[in-house]
């Protein structure tokens, strides 16, 4: 079923790239048509599976990464109707295919044991997703950050200047974006780790609770994470870290944020194997 | 009707003779309200900016207007013939056209692509509609200009980049800054580029404007001239460096007064926030391996005449397609034009049938007057279909001649075939007022040129 939008995704992509080289009003337009398309038609793949498992899709890895692809590509299209700036969707865009094939090539089995029944375990998921979701905006923010201050550094003023917002804007954007993903990265730790423990008390039995620990990959990747976004939002400037540095701990931190996402999910971590 | 272009522009005219003949500070519509009442000028507009005067018109016989514009354009600005003529160039119909189309998308600009001219010549046409000088000729051409500026913009990269050295500068604070609002900006030394440059930047939103000068009293006097700039004693330059987004070099000094040591700790104290360093002084005001410092971007007058040129070079590596842009809207209007042409004859060839069917109904009255009211008009209404169902396609295929000799010939052949006297039909038409030519038409015929337009269309939706 995430075929569907997968294919919309990519027809967009061609559309967003087609407008970022070309830039004619009529392509830009077709392309944001053609991206709502893909969310409508993504947000009811989530909502029938919604239905059909009764909680938002988010228990095995691949639905997690269907739910994730939608949840960024809502926020970009949020981004781009309050700034009128398309030129962000060739960096988005691609993430958005890519990520999208893991859940269309391998729809995944929904896991809906006891253990993973209750609130606190729907805000932990749907808050990290959000916050990856954020990282994931600061980080393709953060690309093109630097490529638009490779080219006014060198003195050449090319391709990039003149189809990027300034500097300033997309230094102002990445911080946002950086900032509202720590929000919901601590608030999805915080809740993860109150959850583990109530479910200690309750499904003590179960292997993946028995791992929860600081030794598994999967939340000790998560801590250094935040460690590294800790620094970033709150540190990072004051120590004169903005701008192109700032640019590339963003995108250190996601690569971080999709190594946690990805492969440890997969296949290292047993504390959250689903 | 032919359309008329006389003018002058700064490819034929040097400065003071486009200064002497300056429409825009003695009144656009006052010199329309002048030119109207000469009789050999249908339409006019009058496009006057600091690069050209043009009088675009719409007339009868192109040599007689030309002769009646010149004489105006002296006359109207008090000068002789022999000093206006020699400047003067001219042309005709599509030429005409064409020179309009390239002057609305900045073609024939002294600046390739430069943006105001395309409001200059909507302020033209506001003009002549406001001095109700314009005519549907005119009119349509006008629009057709604004149709092929607004695509040249869109669809051509012939208006962008900054192709000044002070505009290559803010459009790079802008860049990296995004808005000048709330940005400060440092003038170092006391010099008429830092002047001007740190004026530019004033006007595009710059927040607060500081100027050092090894002289304070001549850093005062700046500032002064800059108007809400305030100037500092040298000794302050570092103190003024760290509190600066924008600083703009321009001493005399031999040696480079900033020097890498020297910006590197004023980085340190504003916490690596970008710094815009433009050096517009010969020798070098600031070393170049300042250039390196992370969160420095220097640029200095060489880096910004280059860019100046590759936008140049943009921009003209782009006219062939703003030409080709051009070509198509000069056809659309080529079209609409002889589809005009051929509207005389289609005039002639309905007057010619309607009068016989009015004669023949005439002839027939006395045998129709046994007939009820309602059968007679009956008879009136069909009549009248078949004639306007015999025209129809001969009109439709009138008005579709793509070529002008092939209309030439057509309408020729149809005036001879019907043994027409279009003349007087044109005369209607080219008349402005619909209510002068219906007169001339007598009231009694129904097919003046006035509803000519409106004939096909209602005989199609009949079928």
């Amino acid at each position: 079923m995430n075929t569907v939008p997968l294919v919309l995704y990519a027809v967009a992509l061609v559309a967003y790239l087609w407008h970022f080289a070309r830039r004619q009003p009529t392509v830009g337009r077709t392309a944001t048509t053609l991206l709502v398309a893909a969310v409508l038609g993504h947000t009811f793949v989530v909502g029938m599976q919604t239905m059909e498992a009764g909680h938002v899709p988010v228990t095995d890895a691949s639905s997690a990464i269907s739910t994730f692809v939608w949840l960024l590509a809502l926020s970009y299209l949020y981004i781009e109707m309050t700034t009128d700036e398309r030129a962000m969707g060739a960096f988005i865009l691609p993430l958005l295919v890519l990520l999208q094939l893991i859940p269309a090539l391998d729809p995944g089995v929904e896991d809906r044991a006891e253990v993973l029944q209750g609130p606190l375990f729907g805000l932990h998921v749907s808050s990290l997703l959000f916050a990856y979701a954020s990282f994931a905006l600061a980080c393709v923010i953060g690309i093109t950050y630097v490529l638009l201050f490779k080219e006014i550094k060198a003195k050449h003023l090319g391709f990039f200047y003149a189809r990027l917002p300034s500097l300033q804007v997309l230094d102002t954007m990445n911080q946002r974006a950086i900032v509202f993903g720590w929000i919901f990265l601590t608030v999805g730790m915080v809740v993860g780790t109150i959850w583990a423990s109530q479910a200690r008390a309750y499904a003590a039995a179960d292997p993946r609770v028995q791992a929860m620990s600081l030794q598994d990959p999967k939340i000790f990747v998560a801590i250094v994470c935040w460690a590294v976004y800790s620094f970033e939002a709150f540190a990072a400037r004051r120590l004169g870290w903005g701008g192109r540095r700032a640019a590339y701990l963003s995108a250190l931190g996601f690569a971080i944020v999709l190594l946690n996402f990805v492969p440890i999910s997969y296949f290292l971590t047993t504390s959250h194997d689903f | 009707m032919h359309l008329l272009l006389v003018g002058i522009s700064h490819r034929t005219a040097p400065v003071d003779v486009r200064e002497r003949l300056d429409f825009q500070a003695r009144g656009v519509e006052g010199a329309l309200r002048a030119l109207a009442v000469r009789p050999s000028v249908h339409e006019a507009v009058v496009l006057s900016t600091c690069n050209r005067a043009e009088v675009y018109a719409a007339c009868q016989t192109p040599d007689v207007a030309r002769q009646d514009i010149v004489s105006f354009m002296s006359e109207f600005h008090g000068l002789d013939r022999t000093e206006v003529l020699p400047h003067v160039f001219e042309s005709t119909d599509l030429d005409a056209a064409r020179h309009l189309f390239r002057v609305a998308s900045g073609l024939d600009s002294l600046v390739v692509g430069e943006p105001q001219i395309l409001g200059q010549v909507k302020e033209a046409h506001a003009a002549g509609n406001a001095a109700q000088t314009v005519g549907p000729v005119l009119n349509r051409l006008f629009h057709l200009s604004f149709g092929a500026g607004k695509r040249v913009r869109t669809e051509t990269a012939l208006g962008s980049g900054a192709v000044s050295v002070s505009f290559a500068a803010v459009a790079l604070a802008k860049k990296i800054f995004g808005d000048l609002k709330g940005r400060t900006v440092l003038v170092v030394g006391a010099g008429e580029m830092g002047k001007l440059t740190a004026q530019h930047m004033r006007s595009q939103g710059a927040h607060r404007v500081t100027i050092v000068s090894r002289t304070l009293a001549r850093a005062a006097r700046i500032a002064e001239a800059i108007g809400g700039a305030s100037a500092a004693p040298w000794e302050a330059l570092d103190a003024s460096l760290s509190a600066s987004d924008i600083v703009i070099t321009a001493t005399g000094a031999s040696a480079p007064i900033l020097t890498k040591a020297r910006i590197e700790r004023t980085m340190r104290s504003r916490l690596n926030r970008p710094l815009f360093i433009i050096d517009i002084a010969m020798p070098r005001d600031v070393e170049a391996a300042a250039g390196d410092i992370e969160q420095v971007f220097l640029y200095n007058i060489d880096d910004l005449r280059a860019t100046v040129a590759e936008n140049l070079a943009r921009r003209a590596s782009e006219i062939s397609r703003a030409e080709s842009i051009v070509a198509e809207e000069v056809d659309k209007f080529g079209g609409w034009l002889r589809s005009r042409g051929v509207i005389p004859t289609v005039v002639a060839l309905r007057q010619r049938f309607e009068s016989i069917r009015r004669s023949e109904l005439q002839r027939l009255d006395f045998k129709m007057a046994a007939l009820p009211p309602e059968a007679r008009s009956r008879v009136d209404e069909i009549t009248r279909l078949l004639v306007e169902k015999l025209l129809l396609t001969p009109t439709e295929q009138l008005k579709a001649l793509a070529d002008a000799e092939s209309a030439g010939q057509y309408t020729e052949a149809v005036t001879r075939l019907f043994n027409l006297q279009p003349g007087s039909a044109a005369a209607q038409l080219d008349d402005e007022a619909p209510a002068a030519a219906a007169a001339q038409a007598g009231g009694a015929e129904p097919l003046s040129s006035g509803n000519v337009e409106a004939f096909a269309p209602k005989a199609r939706g009949s079928r």
